[in-house]
């Protein structure tokens, strides 16, 4: 589904990833740990396609394709879905809309027709009852005035209207109480399935006991330390991070 | 030698289209205004107010009057009313403009209101802007062919439609109209003041709009440009606000060559109430320029002043808002918002809210932001599949939103995206969007 070979990006002329190695099968849930600061967003920001984000070497290809050949919206029409770790606010753009129109352009992509409004009103209402979600979001601005976890929910919500091949989560855990962390949990879930696969990009095990992972990587100093199966993160959860920086160094 | 006699040439062409015309029973007041005007001359860039509008190129041209003419085009707001009343090159077209019989609503030419009471006519031409700013004003005030006088004594009934029409033959006409709006005690109404045509030859429109409400009035006034890009447009409005009366006032600009829009506003009164909004929108090499000034002259006296400017190509957008708190009153407050949307490395915002304070309980805030579409809106929507000219589209009328939910006529709501979606990229997208 996703191999990443040696990835190196800067930002704003700051060298951030330092050859990032990663390989997600179809059906994989994978959960990237580490610390503040050490590249995790970036990688995410980078893989959906941020232009203002510079590529200094590696490759990455999703389903056989040169990912960072194409541009962000054909990186998205393919498949690909990145939950914002801070959903960005834009007011006088209709949430609904936003939803039709990402929907549509990937019906587009496929050779499908564009949905049917009363087909998609149904589709919509009925995955917004499944994230506890009111139908008056519908009618505001894409995140406009939502809380930190309104705006969680939509992000699972439009994950879950584009039902995407991988999605990668970035910190979507962050800022949610526990019974938002459970909708949240409970929406990733309902997308595991043998053809798709998830990255979740945190720095909690939190997420980890409601959302089983295969995969556990250790990110750190712009790049991948250590992966393990789901013990990986209860120990992290125990010893923290710098036994693993300590070790590498040693 | 000649080019210093070119510059001369539009204020020699006002004089002599002044002294060239018959005398009327105001030529007192506009024999005054001419004078003052000449003495003025036409506004330079020295000038503080039109510091970012030079009218050296139209100094040089020597213009004419504009001949009657038939109404040759209609408005795209023709369906706010039933009845518009049609003005060409500043003379109503029809000569009773009463329109469907609205008890509320009494219409005559201004012709015609001269001929009937000429000293109180005379009376109500004054401005109250500065003069030093009102320049197109006190030219208007001893040029204008004709107009309009309307008086509101209730509640209208329907919006108010006045569809003005500048037709001409030839390059170098000038228009000099003027409505006169009166509306009384407690009454309400809707005006829009719709500005069209332009037949391909350089016109210079030079229109005043007289707002007076008295105590308890509430009236929500448009004025809309879309001349095609050989038309000028001088466009100063007055809007004298009495005790807790309420205005809400829209002006759009989306055509012309350049549209210089003065609005002049005056809370005389306790609990007066004022809201503007201007949606202003440059492309090509349009020249917008819009200055507000809202005097809040007594007490409990409310302004609110909103503009989104857009600007594409190498057009240049200009908002100067000026509010002055006078000496003496209490409890007045004002907010000032003006944001500005560049579309292109040669196009050109500025804005400038002013504020001059001279009393000690106020409450006043102002704000002026101009930018690029933002990058992360842009890649959130990229990031969901949305192709990138579809994107810009969107983030550009959601910019423009807020202005336009706040236009309470759905009528005019409506034509305005029509013609404003005409204006932008990606109109197929927009009218989906709708």
């Amino acid at each position: 589904m996703l191999k990443i070979s040696q990835l190196r990006a800067n930002v704003a002329g700051r060298n951030i990833l330092k050859g990032v190695d990663l390989e997600v099968r179809a059906g994989e849930v994978h959960a990237i740990m580490g610390p503040n600061g050490s590249g995790k967003s970036t990688l995410a920001q980078v893989l959906a396609g941020r232009e203002d984000y510079e590529i200094t070497g590696g490759s990455v290809t999703f389903d056989g394709a040169d990912l960072l050949a194409m541009p962000a919206e054909e990186r998205a029409r393919a498949g690909l879905f990145l939950g914002f770790q801070y959903p960005v606010e834009i007011p006088g753009v209709n949430n609904a809309y936003l939803l039709k129109a990402a929907l549509n352009a990937k019906r587009k992509k496929a050779g499908l027709a564009e949905v049917d409004a009363y087909e998609f009103l149904g589709l919509i209402k009925a995955k917004m009852k499944f994230m506890g979600m009111d139908e008056s979001f519908l009618s505001r601005g894409v995140n406009e005035g939502f809380s930190g976890g309104e705006k969680k929910r939509n992000e699972i919500l439009q994950m879950l209207v584009l039902e995407p091949k991988l999605a990668l989560l970035d910190e979507t855990d962050s800022g949610l109480d526990i019974d938002a962390l459970k909708v949240v949990a409970k929406g990733v879930n309902s997308l595991r399935g043998a053809d798709r696969s998830i990255v979740l990009v945190t720095h909690y095990q939190r997420l980890l006991g409601y959302v089983e992972p295969d995969r556990v990587h250790v990110f750190a100093d712009g790049r991948i330390l250590k992966s393990g199966d789901k013990t990986l993160a209860l120990e992290l959860e125990a010893r923290g991070y710098d036994w693993l920086r300590e070790g590498r160094v040693a | 030698m000649s080019a210093a006699r070119d510059q001369d040439a539009a204020l020699r062409s006002f004089e002599a289209a002044w002294r060239a015309r018959p005398e009327d029973r105001i030529a007192a007041a506009r024999a005054d205004a001419m004078q003052r005007f000449l003495a003025l001359g036409l506004p330079t860039t020295r000038d503080e107010s039109w510091r970012y509008t030079s009218l050296r190129a139209l100094a040089g041209r020597p213009f004419v009057d504009a001949e009657p003419a038939p109404p040759a085009r209609s408005s795209w707001l023709a369906g706010v009313c039933a009845a518009p009343v049609t003005i060409v090159n500043g003379r109503p077209s029809s000569g009773a403009p009463q329109p469907a019989g609205d008890p509320a609503l009494t219409i005559e030419s201004l012709r015609a209101a001269i001929d009937r009471d000429p000293a109180s006519l005379a009376a109500r031409l004054g401005s109250i802007g500065a003069a030093e700013s009102e320049r197109w004003a006190l030219l208007n005030r001893a040029l204008f062919v004709d107009g309009l006088q309307v008086r509101v004594a209730g509640r209208a009934a329907a919006p108010l439609l006045i569809v003005h029409s500048a037709e001409s033959a030839r390059d170098d006409a000038a228009v000099h109209s003027r409505v006169i709006v009166d509306v009384a005690a407690g009454a309400e109404a809707t005006i829009v003041e719709h500005h069209l045509g332009g037949s391909g030859h350089a016109t210079l429109v030079n229109h005043a709009t007289q707002l007076h409400l008295a105590p308890g009035a509430s009236v929500e006034h448009y004025r809309v440009f879309s001349s095609d890009e050989r038309t000028t447009h001088f466009d100063a409005l007055e809007v004298l606000q009495g005790a807790g009366s309420r205005c809400r006032q829209f002006t759009v600009a989306l055509g012309g060559a350049m549209v210089r829009a003065n609005l002049s506003g005056r809370l005389d009164a306790p609990g007066a109430e004022h809201d503007s909004y201007a949606l202003l929108v440059g492309r090509g090499a349009r020249q917008l320029d819009c200055v507000n000034a809202i005097v809040h002259a007594a007490s409990r006296t409310t302004s609110r002043q909103t503009a989104r400017a857009l600007a594409a190509g190498s057009s240049r957008v200009v908002f100067n808002s000026r509010v002055l708190v006078e000496a003496g009153t209490a409890g007045a407050s004002s907010n000032q918002s003006c944001r500005g949307l560049l579309l292109s490395p040669t196009a050109e915002i500025d804005t400038r809210p002013q504020l001059e304070i001279l009393a000690d309980d106020v409450k006043c805030a102002h704000g002026a932001t101009t930018g690029r579409l933002d990058p992360n809106m842009l890649f959130y929507l990229l990031s969901r599949g949305i192709d990138r000219a579809s994107a810009q589209t969107l983030l550009i009328y959601a910019f423009l939103d807020d202005l336009l939910t706040g236009m309470s006529l759905p009528g005019a709501r409506r034509a305005i995206e029509d013609a404003l979606i005409g204006e932008l990229p990606g109109a197929d997208l927009l009218r989906s969007y709708r």
